[in-house]
């Protein structure tokens, strides 16, 4: 039960995670711009304190589109156990989720336009407590986890 | 089981056009008012007569198309409802989905002697009843219940069985939960809002000179005059939560039904709340010591079911108040599964540290924030009036250290915590829907974690968890609650 998971999400999440990070910190972006022109022109500050929110955005980009990706990827892995599904992600904090086939009611698979482009999906599988996801699958592998999972959970519907 | 397409009570009729006209009035309020503040003159009065005239007749007819509108039977193994004055609907729900059937007596309902009865699916979980008749009598609802099979009674027998009493809540009992339920902070806040309504009236009728010599005529100091000002609030809150729970609770039976497949729940003085909350639907019990409660060893006990998601007081409180001791006893007469009141293993001694820190760092915050103030040139009034609160915090943190702990027993988790008030949750294996173990950067340094386990609740979920367990114990709970470890320890039987 210590060991972690097996089975890790598709190296490609990375790069859609490192796209769609980039993408999410575009309008942070634009105000650290703006508030560093907005300091420049208007503010009696010395030049220096112009640079000060635009580096300060600029960082929480680089992080959040190139380092986080990364760590991510690394810590997420899931499995699927003989009687339940196990899930690890979490990049501080670390969480570990197991949850029975026999909870499961139904899953499904989505993929958004960004991740259609990457060939990937989200698996969503839904317990009464609401859903759990494992997302950035290959397309062919989710679908197949997809399945599998609702095989097992129709052998133990036990409720 | 068919039946023939039945109509509502003619009491359906008048109770259908109040509801109507309180949606009508609440969009004619505004133009009325405008109405009004522009000065009362005689064609304005008339304007108003005539609206109202023109409402009672509009709720009359309204009221009696949707009374003929509406018609219910019973028949292909599902219960049928059709309604609608302008778009027809017809709500069909097969009578296995079925997962409660509650009445419950409105003031207008009791005014005419009906019930509404609201159906339930395990589906629902939203903030509507699947299907609710408004007015049916009393006679109605019990054949309709009997026909949705929510009672197992052999057919024939006129009346329902006689449920078995499990507890009764004694006036006595009311009142002493109405005084310690904890809900006078809401009533202060109404009591609050409603003295800034009086304030405007006061000043607009009352000159300032009047209202001066009024108040130095009631009390000389004006010290003294707020502090009777606020024990006079403090009072009148605390009247209101007892009015506002008497009213709510008076009556509280709890039963049992004699399969013992349902449990039943009646309540309240003005509103009559009847309803059956299936036992296999409980997911997790909880044992709620309130601040004002614990004291003298009195707790609540809620329940999560799923499938309901209605407003908290209806079915969530499975009853008000009764001796601490005595919980389990009555959860055990509800159902075995549920009745635990194990030892529980405290928290280590590490993670005394993390629960008062985590009190601390707020209280500390606020202290700066006020000495930054002092610094600016602010009174140092502010100063020190939070500089007690790093202390509270201490003992705050130190208190929900205190009284955290966890056990494990029979297939059951019970977890004890405190935010307010002391809550001790009791949830069975066979209903966790997930279980995770969480670890924050700083738990993973000191060896801690954070378990919790996710039952079905309403529309969505609920978590039970535990902070600061020790790492090993809390990835005992993760295996010792699994589906296949369990079936050894505690065999049900499957399928």
């Amino acid at each position: 039960m210590r060991e972690e998971p097996k089975e890790r999400l598709d190296p490609r999440a990375k790069t859609l995670w490192r796209l769609s990070g980039f993408l999410e910190m575009l309008p942070v972006l634009a105000a650290g711009l703006g508030l560093g022109w907005a300091v420049a022109r208007y503010g009696d500050q010395p030049p220096a304190m112009a640079a000060v929110p635009v580096l300060a955005t600029l960082v929480a980009t680089l992080v959040n589109a190139f380092v986080l990706p990364e760590l991510r990827w690394r810590r997420w892995r899931y499995e699927i156990r003989e009687d339940e599904v196990d899930l690890q992600h979490g990049v501080f904090w670390v969480v570990r989720t197991l949850v029975p086939f026999a909870r499961i009611q139904h899953v499904d698979t989505r993929s958004g336009p960004l991740q259609r482009r990457f060939g990937l999906a989200t698996v969503v599988f839904y317990t009464a407590a609401g859903p759990n996801r494992i997302p950035e699958l290959a397309a062919p592998v989710a679908a197949e986890v997809r399945d599998r999972i609702a095989e097992l959970t129709r052998e133990r519907d036990e409720l | 089981m068919s039946s023939e397409p039945r109509h509502l009570h003619p009491a359906a009729m008048v109770i259908e056009g109040i509801r109507a006209v309180r949606g009508w009035a609440s969009a004619a309020a505004i133009p009325g008012l405008a109405a009004l503040l522009g000065g009362l003159s005689w064609w304005v009065l008339a304007l108003l007569l005539l609206g109202v005239v023109s409402l009672i007749f509009g709720a009359a007819l309204w009221g009696f198309l949707s009374w003929r509108a509406t018609v219910y039977w019973v028949s292909g193994g599902a219960f049928h409802l059709r309604s609608g004055v302008l778009q027809k609907k017809e709500r069909t729900i097969p009578l296995e989905h079925v997962q409660s059937v509650d009445t419950v007596q409105g003031i207008l309902q009791r005014l005419f002697g009906v019930v509404e009865v609201r159906i339930e699916t395990a589906g629902g979980g939203s903030s509507e009843p699947d299907a609710a008749l408004p007015a049916v009598s009393r006679k109605a609802a019990d054949k309709l219940r009997r026909e949705l099979g929510g009672e197992g009674v052999e057919p024939g027998v006129e009346d329902v069985p006689v449920p078995r009493i499990i507890r009764r809540l004694s006036t006595r009992d009311l009142l002493v939960a109405g005084a310690t339920s904890g809900q006078i902070g809401p009533a202060a806040a109404l009591v609050g809002a409603a003295s800034q309504f009086f304030d405007e009236l006061y000043d607009r009728f009352l000159s300032e000179e009047a209202a001066r010599s009024l108040l130095e005529a009631l009390a000389p100091h004006a010290f003294a005059a707020a502090a009777l000002l606020l024990l006079g609030v403090g009072l009148l809150a605390w009247l209101l939560a007892i009015a506002g729970t008497v009213l709510a609770y008076a009556g509280f039976t709890l039963s049992r039904s004699p399969d013992g497949r349902n449990v039943h729940i009646s309540r309240g003085l003005l509103n009559r709340y009847e309803a059956t909350i299936p036992v296999s639907r409980i997911q997790a019990v909880r044992v709620v010591e309130g601040v004002l409660r614990q004291p003298f060893g009195l707790a609540s006990l809620r329940v999560e079911s799923a499938g309901y998601g209605r407003d908290e007081g209806v079915s969530t409180t499975l009853f008000p108040m009764l001796p601490r001791r005595e919980a389990a006893e009555l959860l055990a007469a509800v159902d075995e599964g549920l009745a635990a009141d194990p030892p529980l293993t405290p928290l280590p001694r590490r993670a005394f540290r993390r629960y008062v820190l985590r009190a601390l760092l707020p209280a500390l915050l606020a202290v700066l924030a006020a000495a930054g103030a002092w610094l600016a040139g602010a009174g140092a009034v502010w100063f020190s009036a939070v500089l007690p609160l790093p202390v509270l915090a201490v003992l705050y943190g130190a208190l929900r250290y205190r009284d955290a702990g966890w056990a494990l027993e029979g297939g059951r988790l019970v977890v004890r915590s405190r935010l307010v008030a002391r809550t001790t949750s009791i949830a069975p294996r066979r209903r966790l829907q997930s279980r995770s173990v969480l670890r924050s950067p700083l738990q993973r340094r000191v060896g801690l974690a954070t378990f919790r386990v996710r039952v079905a609740s309403g529309g969505g979920g609920t978590g039970v968890e535990v902070v600061d367990l020790d790492l090993p114990s809390a990835w005992r709970l993760m295996d010792a609650l699994g589906p296949s470890s369990a079936s050894d320890r505690d065999p049900v039987p499957s399928r």
